[in-house]
């Protein structure tokens, strides 16, 4: 069609929307009844139009213009924050089993401090015990012997240790009670040597330690007295181990 | 545990970079799935463009940033009827963008907003699907520049107040105090001048 051509001229000013209204319209019309030469110098048109505007000086536009526009727009910049969303939630990870690491540890730890101190404990008493039936100035002293039943043991003395009890058959004390040893003097009063409880054995070790004047110790007791110990025998002892002549 | 996580965690990156790269139709198809990376990349590729093209037209850096969001908020908004197997991304984000700043212009001077409306046609998305790759390539604009330079002043003249300014042909003839035929007679003999230019390029 002799009208087509004249329009091709046209189109890059009427796909600017720049041509009189007039203009416009015909080729409004004309692009409506599908002409594809038409629809084709069009696209040429369209092409150049692109073309000339991306002529426009250049001008860099400040950074936050992106950050405005894709916040505009509802996205989020991805950018390389996934990953470090996935190395913040690493570390917190390692940091919470290493911190559950080192609460049981500092558990296992405290457990074993407990246990040291308490086989320490023991052991410097038998340490002391030892030290006591080894030297040679030691002298023993049983009770209970053939008596069927009743608390059976030693006592050694020593002039610089002290005193030592070892004691089997001896219950343990009731709850609220304890076992407390004597030193009489002869013809004195029996002065109290120390509390100590026996063992779910029923053996029993105590030390009283200190010089003993072994020329007016007359006999060592054990009694069954309240937890906190007595001033003087509240019962009838349990344990008698006469000192005197040796 | 940690360390079965780290090679996907690249392989990943190493994808996302990878699809910065590929072409406008394939850009076209992710804006359409509303991929979060493509509106990045979409105002990577042209952001400079519209921002330059926009400050052209209103001469204003703020009124620019506020005009290349509307830009882009309309493209993400109505790309869902673009065809992105041959349409035209980039002459259509352009055409947004010029509008948006001619619709500026004109609300700034007054004007009757009915060209908004026709305007608002002439962008719609349709208009730019089927194009085939010899009308749609950019990169053709710097032989349209070495064309541009080889105009006369006037035609350079007519061609920036048509582009840059919206101005219609009766206006332009008033700006330069032309009839209305001449003015018409030098636009067109311009435009042909530069569409040979590229033609003649494209059979070359």
């Amino acid at each position: 069609m002799s009208n087509c051509q004249d329009f091709h001229d046209d189109f890059e000013l009427y796909a600017l929307g720049v041509l009189d209204t007039d203009d416009q319209a015909k080729i409004d019309a004309h692009l409506r009844t599908g002409c594809t030469t038409c629809h084709a110098a069009l696209k040429d048109a369209l092409a150049v139009n692109a073309m000339l505007m991306s002529m426009a000086p250049e001008v860099v536009p400040p950074a936050r213009l992106k950050r405005r526009v894709l916040a505009g727009v509802g996205v989020q910049r991805m950018s390389w924050s996934w990953l470090a969303a996935l190395a913040a939630s690493a570390m917190l990870l390692v940091a919470l089993w290493l911190s559950v690491q080192e609460r049981s540890r500092a558990a296992e730890l405290a457990q074993a401090r407990h246990t040291l101190i308490q086989v320490s404990a023991q052991r410097d008493r038998l340490l002391q015990a030892l030290s006591f039936l080894n030297d040679p100035s030691t002298l023993p002293v049983s009770f209970g012997k053939g008596q069927p039943a009743p608390p059976r043991g030693n006592v050694f003395v020593h002039s610089k240790l002290g005193v030592l009890l070892i004691v089997s058959n001896l219950p343990p004390a009731q709850s609220g009670k304890t076992y407390e040893m004597w030193v009489i003097p002869k013809g004195g009063a029996p002065r109290p040597a120390g509390l100590f409880q026996s063992g779910g054995d029923s053996t029993a070790m105590h030390i009283l330690s200190g010089p003993v004047d072994l020329s007016t110790l007359g006999a060592v007791a054990v009694t069954l007295e309240p937890e906190a110990g007595s001033a003087a025998p509240t019962t009838t002892p349990i344990i008698v181990a006469p000192v005197a002549g040796l | 545990m940690l360390w079965k996580l780290l090679p996907v965690g690249l392989s990943y990156a190493l994808l996302q970079i990878t699809l910065r790269f590929k072409d406008d139709g394939d850009l076209a198809k992710r804006l359409k799935d509303r991929d979060p990376r493509a509106m990045s990349d979409l105002y990577d590729r042209y952001g400079r463009l519209a921002y330059s093209l926009i400050y052209r037209v209103v001469r204003n850096s703020g009124a620019t940033e506020d005009l290349v969001q509307e830009t882009f908020l309309r493209v993400w908004n109505r790309v869902q009827s673009f065809d992105q197997t041959r349409g035209a991304l980039g002459p259509w984000v352009l055409t947004v963008a010029r509008n948006r700043a001619i619709d500026y212009l004109r609300s700034v001077a007054g004007k009757m907003s009915a060209g908004a409306l026709e305007l608002d046609r002439l962008e719609s998305p349709v208009m730019f699907s089927n194009f085939d790759d010899r009308a749609s390539s950019l990169d053709r604009a710097r032989l349209l520049k070495i064309a541009f330079e080889k105009l006369t002043p006037t035609q350079r003249q007519l061609i920036e107040l048509a582009y840059y300014e919206g101005l219609s042909q009766t206006e332009i003839a008033e700006r330069m105090n032309q009839p209305l035929g001449t003015v018409k007679t030098w636009v067109r003999s311009a435009l042909k001048a530069l569409r040979d230019e590229i033609a003649g390029e494209a059979i070359a």
